[in-house]
C-alpha cells in the first residue's frame, strides 16, 4: 500500500503542478478563439474563430475596440532585452572569471553585486526616477531603465557564470600557457568554448528577465512604454481576447527561444559524441 | 598500439634540434636549469624551503620525494603557474621568475594530462603550434606534418580524428607528452605522468618515454613518488624532503650510497636502525653491530643495510669475522618476479626485511615463527654520523 500510496500522492502532486503551471496559459490560449468582435474574454465560447489574431494585425474590418497599442512596446521590449543580454551577460562572464581568484574585497563586492536581484524593484526603480530627476537627466527605456536592467539581470549571469567556473579544471588554461599560448588567446580558444553552455544559460536569463521586467521599468522607462507596461495599460480599459491571442503568440516566441538554446547547447555538448559515432561507424 | 621501436625512421625527431648522445663524464655540462634557494609558503607552511639545483641539458631528471614533500609545488614554481616567495630561477641562463609561463618556453604535462576536451587529437597536437604567441606556424600543412610525424613517433595513429574523451588513458598520456612536444621546448615538466595507468602500462611507458626523450633531445624533468620509477628513469635523481633537496645523484650513487638515513628509506630497500657509535659498533636497539663499512656524514645517527645484502643462515650458523648477525623470527616471504622478499621480526617489535635474488638461490621455505640467524658483511653497510 505504502509504495502504491507514494506513487500516487506524487502522481497526484505533479498533476497540480502542471495545472498551476501551464492552466492559466491553456485557458488562455482557448479563450483567444473567441469569436469577434462582439464576444467577450470569458467562458463560453460562443463561437470558434481566430478574429482576435486577425485584429491583433489590423487585418479586420474597423469596430468600437482599437487595436492593441503594443507595436512599438514590442520592438522596444526585444531591443531593451537584448542589450540587457549582451551587457550583462559579457559583465557576468567577466566579473566570475575575475572571482577565480581571491582579491582583496572579494567578500564585499560579491555582495554588492547579487544585491542587484535582491533589492524590491519597485523601490530601485522609484529610486532611479529621484535621481534623474535630481540629476536633470531624462528617462528613457534605453537609458534609465536599461541601467537598471543590467543591474538586475547581471547577477543571474554572474551566479551561472560562477558555478560554470567552479566545475571548470583550470589545468587546461594551463596546459595552454606552457604551450607559448597568451592567456588571452587562451580564454578565447580553450576558456570560452569550454564555459559556452553556460554562457548561453546567462544569456537565456538575462534576456527572459528583462523581457518581462515590470516595476524596475514602471518608473525608470520615461514615457515610452516597454511591452509589459503597454499590456498593462490596456488592462486598465477594458480587456478584449486580443490580449490572449498576443500571449499565446508571445508564448510561442519563447518557446522558439528555447529551442534556439536546446539546439545550440545540444550542438556545442554533442559534438563530442558526434565525432566519436563518426569514428565507429 | 605499435610500439616504438616500430618508428625505425630516424627522421622521427629531425624536427628537433640535434644534440650529442649521453654526456661524458669530466666534459662540459651546461645546465639548462638552476634553481637556487627556491622559497614557497601557502598560509605560512613552507612548501618549498630553500631548493638547490642545476638541471643538465638533454638529461632525464627523476625528482623523488614523499607525498606532500612539494613535488608539485617545485613544478608549478618552475613552470610559472606559481610564484615563489624567494629565490632564483634561471632557464638558459636567463632569470625566470618574473616572466609570465606562456614566454618561458618549459612544457608541463600534467598527471591528469588536461587534454582540451573540445577537440580532437590532432587538434590537440596542433594547437600550441598554431596559437602560440612566439613563431606561430600558420601554414596548415607544415602543422599537419608536424603534427603527423608527432603522432607516428608516440604511437597514435590511426586516432588522430578521435575526441580526446574518447581514448584510453595511455593514448590520454602519449596525447599529453605529443601535444607538449611538437612545440620543441628544451625542457619538459612531467607530474606524475604515468601515475594514471596500470601497472602494466606505466612499465611499457617508462621505456617510451625514455626513449622519445631521447629522440628529440630535450631535458625531463619527472616528478614520481615511486622509487623505482625515479631510479630507473633518470640519468639523475633529486630526492625532495620536506621542501629541501635531500640528494642529487645518479641512480647508482643514489641506491648504493643515499646521502641520509631519510633518503634510504624513501629508496625502500634499506633497513635502518636508530643509535648511536660508541667505540668500534653502533649501538642499536637489536644489539650493538660491529662497524667496518662506509661511514657517511648526515645530520642523524642511523645504521642501514640494505635488503639484498643480508644472508638467512640457520639459528646455529656462527658468523664469519667480517659479518655482523643478528637473531630474528620469521613472518613471511613475498614473491616479486625474479626476487623473493623475506620479512622478519626483530626481538624490539621492528620489521627487517631481506630481499633474495632466485638467480643467486633456490627459493628456501622458511618456517613461520622460527628463529634465525641474519647476517651480513661489515664493509656493505652504510653508518650515517
Ligand atoms: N594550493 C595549495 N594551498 C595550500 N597548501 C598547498 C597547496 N598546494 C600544496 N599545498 C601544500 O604544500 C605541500 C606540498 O604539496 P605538493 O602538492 O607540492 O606535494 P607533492 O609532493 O606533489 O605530493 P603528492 O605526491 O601527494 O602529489 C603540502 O603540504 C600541501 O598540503
Ligand atoms: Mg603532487
Amino acid at each position: 500500500m505504502n509504495a502504491s500510496g507514494i506513487k500516487l500522492g506524487l502522481g497526484f502532486y505533479t498533476a497540480l503542478f502542471i495545472v498551476f503551471l501551464y492552466g492559466p496559459l491553456a485557458i488562455l490560449a482557448v479563450l483567444s478563439f473567441q469569436i469577434g468582435p462582439e464576444g467577450g474574454p470569458q467562458f463560453p465560447i460562443i463561437e470558434w474563430s481566430t478574429y482576435w489574431y486577425k485584429h491583433l494585425f489590423g487585418l479586420t474590418p474597423p469596430s468600437r475596440i482599437a487595436p492593441l497599442p503594443i507595436e512599438q512596446a514590442l520592438v522596444r521590449s526585444l531591443a531593451l532585452a537584448v542589450m540587457t543580454m549582451i551587457v550583462s551577460t559579457v559583465l557576468g562572464v567577466t566579473a566570475a572569471q575575475a572571482f577565480r581568484k581571491k582579491f582583496r574585497g572579494s567578500g564585499v563586492v560579491f555582495y554588492l553585486i547579487v544585491l542587484g536581484m535582491m533589492v524590491p524593484g519597485v523601490l530601485v526603480g522609484l529610486g532611479m526616477a529621484l535621481v534623474a530627476n535630481t540629476l536633470g537627466i531624462d528617462r528613457h527605456w534605453w537609458g534609465t531603465a536599461f541601467v537598471l536592467h543590467v543591474v538586475y539581470t547581471f547577477p543571474f549571469a554572474f551566479l551561472v557564470m560562477l558555478a560554470i567556473f567552479n566545475r571548470f579544471d583550470p589545468s587546461v588554461e594551463e596546459a595552454a600557457w606552457s604551450l607559448g599560448v597568451t592567456p588571452a588567446r587562451t580564454f578565447r580558444k580553450v576558456t570560452f568554448p569550454l564555459i559556452f553552455p553556460g554562457v548561453l544559460s546567462a544569456m537565456l536569463f538575462a534576456f527572459t528577465l528583462s523581457y518581462d521586467e515590470f516595476s524596475r521599468t514602471l518608473f525608470a522607462s520615461g514615457r515610452d512604454l516597454t511591452l509589459p507596461l503597454a499590456i498593462y495599460g490596456t488592462f486598465s480599459v477594458e480587456v478584449h481576447p486580443n490580449v490572449f491571442a498576443f500571449g499565446v503568440l508571445t508564448t510561442l516566441f519563447s518557446f522558439a527561444l528555447l529551442g534556439t538554446y536546446a539546439v545550440l547547447m545540444g550542438l556545442s555538448v554533442r559534438r563530442a559524441k558526434r565525432v566519436a559515432i563518426q569514428e565507429e561507424a | 598500439m605499435p610500439s616504438l621501436a616500430a618508428f625505425a625512421r630516424p627522421a622521427d625527431c629531425e624536427a628537433f634540434r640535434e644534440k650529442s648522445g649521453p654526456e661524458l663524464v669530466g666534459t662540459e655540462v651546461t645546465s639548462v636549469l638552476q634553481l637556487k634557494n627556491v622559497h614557497k609558503a601557502f598560509s605560512g607552511v613552507p612548501a618549498l624551503a630553500g631548493v638547490d639545483a642545476a638541471l643538465s641539458e638533454n638529461s632525464y631528471v627523476s625528482l623523488l620525494g614523499p607525498s606532500g614533500s612539494g613535488k608539485t609545488t617545485l613544478l608549478r614554481v618552475i613552470a610559472g603557474f606559481d610564484q615563489p616567495d624567494g629565490g632564483e630561477i634561471l632557464f638558459a641562463g636567463k632569470r625566470i621568475d618574473s616572466i609570465p609561463p606562456h614566454e618561458r618556453g618549459i612544457g608541463f604535462v600534467f598527471q591528469n594530462f588536461a587534454l582540451f576536451p573540445h577537440l580532437s587529437v590532432a587538434q590537440n597536437i596542433a594547437f600550441g603550434l598554431s596559437n602560440r604567441a612566439v613563431d606561430p606556424v600558420t601554414d596548415t600543412k607544415i602543422v599537419a606534418a608536424k603534427v603527423r610525424d608527432m603522432i607516428g613517433l608516440v604511437g597514435l595513429s590511426g586516432l588522430e580524428d578521435r575526441a580526446v574523451t574518447q581514448i584510453s588513458g595511455g593514448q590520454k598520456q602519449r596525447v599529453a607528452l605529443a601535444r607538449t612536444l611538437v612545440t620543441e621546448p628544451s625542457m619538459v615538466l612531467l607530474d606524475e605522468p604515468l601515475g594514471a595507468l596500470d601497472a602494466n602500462l606505466r612499465t611499457r611507458m617508462r621505456g617510451e618515454l625514455r626513449t622519445i626523450r631521447e629522440r628529440c633531445g630535450v631535458t625531463f624533468l619527472h616528478v614520481t613518488g615511486s622509487e623505482t620509477e625515479a631510479l630507473a628513469m633518470g640519468d639523475t635523481v633529486l630526492v625532495l624532503d620536506r621542501g629541501r633537496i635531500a640528494q642529487s645523484a645518479d641512480a647508482g650513487t643514489l641506491y648504493s650510497r643515499p646521502a641520509s638515513a631519510d633518503v634510504a628509506r624513501f629508496l625502500n630497500c634499506y633497513n635502518i636502525f636508530p643509535g648511536a657509535v660508541s667505540g668500534d659498533a653502533f649501538e642499536s636497539p637489536v644489539g650493538r653491530l660491529a662497524l667496518g663499512g662506509t661511514r657517511l656524514t648526515s645530520g642523524k645517527q642511523a645504521y642501514a643495510i640494505r635488503y639484498d645484502r643480508v644472508a638467512i643462515r640457520p639459528r646455529d650458523a656462527a658468523a664469519a669475522g667480517d659479518e655482523v648477525r643478528i637473531e630474528a623470527s620469521f613472518v613471511a616471504s613475498e614473491y616479486s618476479g625474479a626476487a623473493i622478499n623475506s620479512f622478519f621480526t626483530l626481538d624490539d617489535g621492528r620489521v627487517f626485511e631481506v630481499e633474495t635474488h632466485l638467480s643467486h638461490a633456490a627459493p628456501e621455505a622458511f618456517e613461520e615463527k622460527a628463529r634465525y640467524a641474519l647476517v651480513w658483511k661489515r664493509e656493505d653497510a652504510l653508518v650515517f654520523d
